[in-house]
């Protein structure tokens, strides 16, 4: 049953929702069929492919398992029943995730029924260490609350742009938070990692830009956090996002995962930029998603004192020169090997070097990277709308931003450190998320990332008029994960029992 | 079947049942099991293991659970016996095989046998079942209690049932499980011999907060049951009371309970059911005595309206009214209807691959009036008994009309 042939069957199906209809009688299925039931052999070669990953279902009917079987043991109770999606025409069973049912809670069962949900990628169950992770979308969280409904749809691009940039993004963390004094972070449901957040951001990206999934030709993901030491993330988005075209199930995409600590992701936007802008090459656009559920060792032993920063969460980028929102106007990145935080093959928490990670690490190089590409592009702190820095902790950011002369209209707007915790690869992206869902058009906005071991990119970005229209079709801002009315708080207990996993 | 199939000397007859008492096992290996039902079941014509042609056997998924070579060989080995044996999933399913072998005249005496060891693997066992189940809803977080609990929910929408009446079907629900505790009381070999009350019934689901609890689902269990089958006229030199297979039917559904097209009932049930009586060529309500495979007490509920003995949406109140003062039987309109007089699977046990057996051997006693202190008293003579049992949750449905000689 966990044999990876049968799991890679249960994921292609299970993971995007795919079926048939038959165009014959409507009939449809959560299968892959060749025929339709009804109409027999005349329906050969008449059924298409549907899938249901981005829409709106209804929970019919539910109960509460809590007593669940042995690989769910680790969900404790949750709500199951069975989803409709369009009108009743296929139905599925599923769980609500994102929910936690305490011991002794009652469950008012009607008041669920009837609700609308979507379908949310997780993780299903749990496996031993050494197996194959599997995941599904037969997970689902109601449509009106933390997670809302978005549609996707395909938007013809409609101007061409001379430099390429960024044509859309997504942030996505989870409805968990943890408060400790004034930081708040994000904790990833037991049934969450560093997979399903890049699934999850590098969807709400597609939402956003409108951009045709078949037309993704390149897929990175930067992570430093991913469960598999041997096996890419990057491979599980193009298959669950069909991104660049798909032919007999294998998609036409060249997908890689990045590892730079927390600048994994930043570092290819430059590759992704230059992908798209070269020429003959077909690749329209790229997607570069930094995720990571940050690492951390239990507070009471080597390397805790991370656990007080750490966050969760994916942050997807797409690259491309049509209906740019924010054009790339320069780089510059730098390098050093400089072992400040490292995590050793087989460990399970990073150690980092103590009073080494500020100056020597973090200050030198985001200061190199500032300055140079200033210098480049001849700017002064005044010519930058934004800036915009890797936020390990909330003083880091800040005094270097300052440092560098920069006020705090120009940096606060993008320091999101302590709403989400450090978000490792996904720290600085979401940081220039924030500040992209509230530019004008014709800002300019400076990002400097950072990655242990040790490095920094910085990348100058000027917003376009197209930004403002793009911004309808993101409903999952970050300011809206980071003030939502759906929030749930865990003590730290919970924390490290949701981050640990399944 | 053709009409009058069974005038040509090979209408299939049951001449001996037996089986062993369900419940935990632990001590004895399966094969060990099996030996002592067919021991029961010989012993009483006097017959040997030579006298066997075949044997048909089923267990669901014991190579599963108990990590088993093939069961035809160890069978082999044990019985020292080399005759054709084949081993299906459930005991109707096997017995429908030697039904269909003695009525083609291939075979005159065969053995049906049926068993199961599931609480060695107790730990892992909701797993494997849910799997084979339905294995979508497994991987969506299914458990084997959720689909009849679904199976409520989509019932109580359906009929739109509310308040008062809600309770009340509730009630019912309770009173199937206090009736079957009842009705095992009396049997020997029942898995559980003990009386409870529908407040009982209605703590447990309190305490499990969900719609359905403890007593509402029939337990896991180990057990073997064997039956003999012979021709017409073998069985009739080697008993007095032959019981006759009057007729059968069986049907499939869909694997992923979510995708039927209804969710309120099992299909197959009902499908099987018209074949079984338009074979056996009596009508519905010849029935005296029925045996339902009560997994919960929502399947006792929704295979009475399967079957066609209570309307949709209507099975609850018949069993509520016929609880509030209990007589043995359900009383639907002017008949009555002895039903899992045996305690059913909730009181007598499921070993699933043998549950069948037990089934079959319940309305075998109760028509040849063996039954002693279970021994329905109808108005009418005892004649027509009939068994459902289901496989998977409804994705296979059996049913067997069983006839004593009176006809």
């Amino acid at each position: 049953m966990s044999s990876e042939p049968i799991e890679r069957r249960v994921s292609y199906l299970g993971d995007r929702l795919r079926g048939r209809r038959c165009q014959i009688c409507g009939k449809e299925y959560f299968e892959l069929r060749d025929y339709c039931g009804n109409c027999g052999r005349k329906s050969f070669g008449k059924m298409e492919d549907i899938d249901f990953f981005y829409e709106k279902g209804k929970l019919e009917i539910c109960t509460l398992v809590n007593e669940p079987t042995n690989k769910f043991t680790k969900l404790g109770s949750y709500i199951y029943g069975i989803i409709s999606f369009h009108n009743g025409r296929i139905r599925v069973p599923g769980r609500l995730t994102d929910k936690i049912i305490r011991n002794g809670e009652a469950v008012d069962l009607s008041s669920l029924e009837g609700r609308e949900v979507v379908p949310r990628f997780r993780r299903r169950y749990s496996v031993e260490k050494s197996e194959i992770i599997p995941t599904i979308s037969l997970a689902f969280t109601f449509a009106d609350e933390y997670y809302p409904y978005q549609e996707y749809q395909i938007v013809k691009p409609s101007k061409e742009y001379d430099a390429p940039g960024i044509v859309g993004y997504g942030v996505y963390t989870s409805k968990f938070r943890i408060k400790e004094g004034s930081l708040e972070r994000s904790v990833p449901f037991i049934d969450e990692d560093s997979i399903t957040a890049a699934v999850e951001a590098g969807k709400l990206a597609l939402i956003h830009s409108g951009v045709d999934n078949s037309l993704v030709g390149k897929v990175y993901v930067g992570s430093e956090s991913n469960p598999y030491a041997v096996k890419p993330i990057a491979s599980k988005v193009a298959q669950v996002l069909k991104l660049g075209e798909e032919d007999e199930d294998i998609q036409g995409v060249d997908a890689v995962d990045t590892e730079f600590a927390c600048k994994a992701a930043t570092s290819m936007f430059k590759d992704a930029a230059s992908l798209v802008s070269y020429p003959k090459m077909g690749v329209q656009y790229a997607m570069v998603i930094g995720t990571d559920n940050s690492q951390a060792a239990p507070r009471d032993s080597p390397g805790g004192e991370l656990d007080f920063f750490v966050g969760f969460g994916g942050c997807a980028y797409i690259f491309g020169k049509r209906d740019v929102i924010a054009e790339l106007e320069g780089w510059y990145s730098c390098t050093s090997d400089t072992p400040d935080f490292w995590r050793r093959d087989g460990e399970p928490y990073p150690m980092h070097g103590g009073r080494f990670t500020g100056d020597p690490a973090y200050f030198k190089h985001i200061r190199k990277a500032a300055k140079k590409l200033m210098e480049r592009l001849s700017l002064q702190p005044s010519d930058i709308n934004y800036f915009v820095a890797h936020q390990p902790n909330v003083q880091f950011p800040v005094r270097i931003a300052r440092e560098l002369g920069f006020k705090e209209e120009q940096y606060l707007p993008s320091l999101q450190v302590a709403k989400f915790g450090n978000t490792y690869s996904g720290s600085s992206p979401v940081g220039l998320a924030a500040v992209l869902d509230i530019a004008k058009p014709n800002e300019r906005i400076l990002i400097v990332s950072y990655g242990s071991g040790a490095g920094s990119d910085a990348y100058s970005f000027i917003t376009t008029g197209q930004i403002a229209e793009k911004r309808q079709r993101q409903k999952m801002t970050v300011r809206y994960q980071a003030e939502n009315p759906f929030l749930e708080y865990v003590d730290y207990t919970t924390y490290r029992r949701l981050k640990l996993g399944m | 079947m053709l009409k009058g199939a069974h005038d040509m000397g090979n209408r299939p007859a049951i001449v001996a049942a037996g089986r062993t008492k369900f419940g935990e096992h632990y001590e004895k290996e399966p094969e060990r099991l099996i030996e002592e039902a067919w021991i029961k079941a010989s012993g009483d014509v006097g017959l040997e293991r030579k006298d066997l042609e075949a044997c048909y056997l089923s267990d669901y998924f014991l190579p599963i659970t108990n990590k088993l070579g093939l069961e035809e060989g160890f069978l082999s080995e044990l019985t020292e016996l080399h005759v054709p044996m084949d081993v299906v999933r459930s005991f109707s399913s096997a017995f429908s095989n030697a039904c269909n072998a003695i009525q083609a005249g291939r075979y005159s005496l065969v053995l049906v046998g049926g068993i199961e060891k599931m609480t060695d693997r107790w730990d892992k066992i909701r797993d494997d079942l849910m799997l084979l189940e339905d294995p979508w809803s497994y991987y969506a977080g299914g458990t084997p209690e959720a689909n009849h609990e679904l199976m409520l929910r989509a019932y109580i929408k359906r009929y739109g049932i509310t308040g008062e009446n809600l309770e009340r079907l509730y009630i019912a629900l309770a009173q199937v499980s206090v009736k079957n505790h009842l009705n095992a009381l009396k049997n020997e070999y029942a898995q559980f011999q003990r009386k409870i009350t529908v407040e009982q019934v209605l703590e447990a689901r309190k305490s499990a907060r969900r719609p359905l609890g403890l007593y509402d689902f029939a337990p896991i269990s180990d057990g073997a049951t064997a039956v003999v089958l012979a021709n017409e006229d073998i069985a009739k030199k080697l008993t007095d009371k032959p019981i006759y297979v009057l007729g059968s039917g069986s049907a499939t559904d869909y694997l992923t309970y979510p995708a039927r097209e209804d969710l309120t009932g099992f299909l197959v049930s009902r499908l099987a059911m018209e074949k079984a009586l338009k074979s056996a060529g009596i009508s519905l309500w010849d029935i005296q005595v029925l045996e339902l495979y009560d997994q919960s007490t929502v399947m006792e509920m929704v295979s009475l309206e399967d079957l066609g003995f209570c309307e949709r949406g209507t099975a609850w109140k018949t069993i509520f009214e016929s609880c509030q003062d209990y007589k043995g039987y359900y009383k639907i309109g002017e008949n009555k209807l002895f039903v899992n007089m045996n305690g059913g699977l909730k009181a007598d046990g499921n070993p699933l691959g043998a549950t069948g057996g037990a089934q079959i051997y319940e309305v075998f006693k109760q028509l040849r009036g063996e039954a002693g202190e279970r021994q329905v008293k109808d108005d009418r003579p005892l004649k027509y008994g009939c068994v459902l049992e289901l496989e998977g949750f409804g994705t296979k449905g059996y049913v067997h009309i069983l006839g004593g000689d009176a006809r």
